[in-house]
């Protein structure tokens, strides 16, 4: 009993000291802008711990209610991404069956590469798509990284294409958007190295440059990326010979897409 | 000394250290003050609260009174008369405080009451210049005036303790 009371004067006495320390402070607060300034600082910083300390607390538990609407949330999540995944899987069939689609003057189809050669000087390669496909011959392989490619030969469901990796072929290349133009071919023995050909000797141009597809071949869409220039020579004294390190990387060729100039066979007649 | 003959001389060491507050200003470093010492001093039968409330008003009155901020001496007194008990306890021993008897020089001991005056008055001292300062003053300020305003107080609290806890009151 005698320890209980101890207990609850010690209590008041605590309470009162707070009250009276308090009532100091309101004084000082009064009285004094420094101190003003001091108590308010001090307050804040007490009344932010004490409203963290509860958020923390009202926080925890309200975690239930927070667990049981991330649920929910999930669930609705599931079912939206089960949708968008039938919606992807159908826009892929319709893809793969209807692939054509028609861009800036040429058609696009998309295909995979059954057969591929390396090692060769004259390098070829079979995608699984042909005719019946809308595949035609002389249509250009590209990929996001460059050229791959010409259709050579087209059967009803496969097409036969040289590899960009065959001494046989070349491509018209321009350095950036207004450079000079000249003839892109495999270099004959790298796996990622060409020759740009017949670039004029007053033609400046620095190492690491981008080289793009020039448009002027009727086979390939213009401004495709193939590679950086590299070191060049001189041939015969007249033009320069540059060397390109491709972009592509021909061991790693599995997709590719078959763009099909719709106005070559036009422009091919105005030429013969 | 009796409980009236003792808040008479209390009520003079209010004045006297209303009188230094105002007009011996040693030096910038140096706050002089007796107020721990006389509320350390105040009677055991006196309970917590009461003497929590008397350490309020003599602070307060200082405070009117002298040149100063109000609340100040009041903020700084209080928790010396919050914890006055728990020094003693701490100080002379727990027989003290169930006998019910005063301390003084004689009867505890020249150190133990130097010790007791230097906690009541390190404890005043430290929360008087913090809250003077505000949080403005550099560290080094506010250490020195700590530690001159302690050595300088606990010279001064021994001249008044023999006036506050004499030894006839034994």
């Amino acid at each position: 009993m005698r320890r209980e009371s101890s207990l609850i004067q010690r209590i008041v006495a605590l309470a009162i000291f707070i009250l009276l320390e308090i009532a100091s402070l309101y004084m000082l607060r009064r009285n004094a802008p420094l101190q003003r300034m001091w108590v308010a600082r001090a307050a804040h910083g007490i009344m932010g711990s004490i409203g963290g300390g509860t958020q923390r607390i009202g926080d925890y538990f309200s975690l239930k209610k927070l667990n049981q609407q991330l649920a929910e949330e999930n669930a609705e999540l599931r079912i939206q991404n089960a949708m968008l995944q039938e919606i992807a899987h159908q826009y892929k069939v319709d893809t793969m069956r209807y692939g054509i689609q028609k861009v800036r003057g040429f058609t696009y189809v998309p295909c995979e590469i059954r057969r591929i050669s390396r090692g060769k000087q004259h390098n070829y390669m079979i995608l699984d798509k042909g005719r019946e496909d809308g595949i035609l011959e002389n249509s250009g392989i590209i990929t996001p990284d460059g050229v791959v490619g010409i259709v050579e030969a087209v059967s009803a469901h496969y097409c036969y294409a040289l590899s960009l990796q065959n001494t046989d072929i070349s491509v018209s290349a321009r350095f950036g958007e207004e450079g000079a133009t000249g003839l892109l071919s495999w270099d004959g023995y790298s796996s990622n190295g060409a020759l740009l050909r017949e670039i004029p000797l007053q033609f400046k141009y620095e190492k690491g440059d981008t080289v793009y597809t020039s448009g002027h071949s009727l086979v390939f869409p213009p401004d495709i990326p193939l590679g950086v220039a590299g070191d060049s020579r001189v041939i015969n004294g007249a033009v320069n010979e540059i060397k390109v390190k491709l972009f592509q990387d021909f061991t790693a060729l599995r997709y590719v897409t078959v763009a099909y100039n719709n106005a070559q066979k036009e422009m091919g007649g105005l030429i013969k | 000394m009796k409980k009236t003959g003792f808040f008479a001389v209390y009520l003079i060491l209010v004045v006297a250290q209303l009188l230094l507050s105002n007009y011996f200003h040693l030096s910038r470093y140096i706050m002089l003050s007796i107020l721990p010492v006389m509320v350390l001093c105040i009677p055991l039968k006196v309970d917590t609260i009461p003497a929590m409330i008397i350490a309020f008003a003599t602070g307060l009155t200082v405070d009117l009174f002298a040149d100063g901020v109000i609340g100040l001496n009041a903020l700084a007194l209080v928790p010396v008369a919050f914890g006055r008990k728990e020094m003693i306890r701490l100080i002379f021993g727990e027989d003290l405080l169930s006998r019910g008897e005063d301390f003084s020089v004689r009867r505890s001991g020249l150190g133990q009451v130097i010790m007791a005056i230097a906690i009541a008055q390190a404890l005043f001292l430290f929360i008087y210049i913090w809250a003077d300062g505000a949080g403005t003053r550099p560290f080094w300020f506010n250490f020195t005036r700590f530690l001159l305003s302690e050595i300088v107080g606990v010279l001064v609290s021994l001249l008044v303790i023999d006036t506050l806890a004499p030894d006839s009151r034994k």
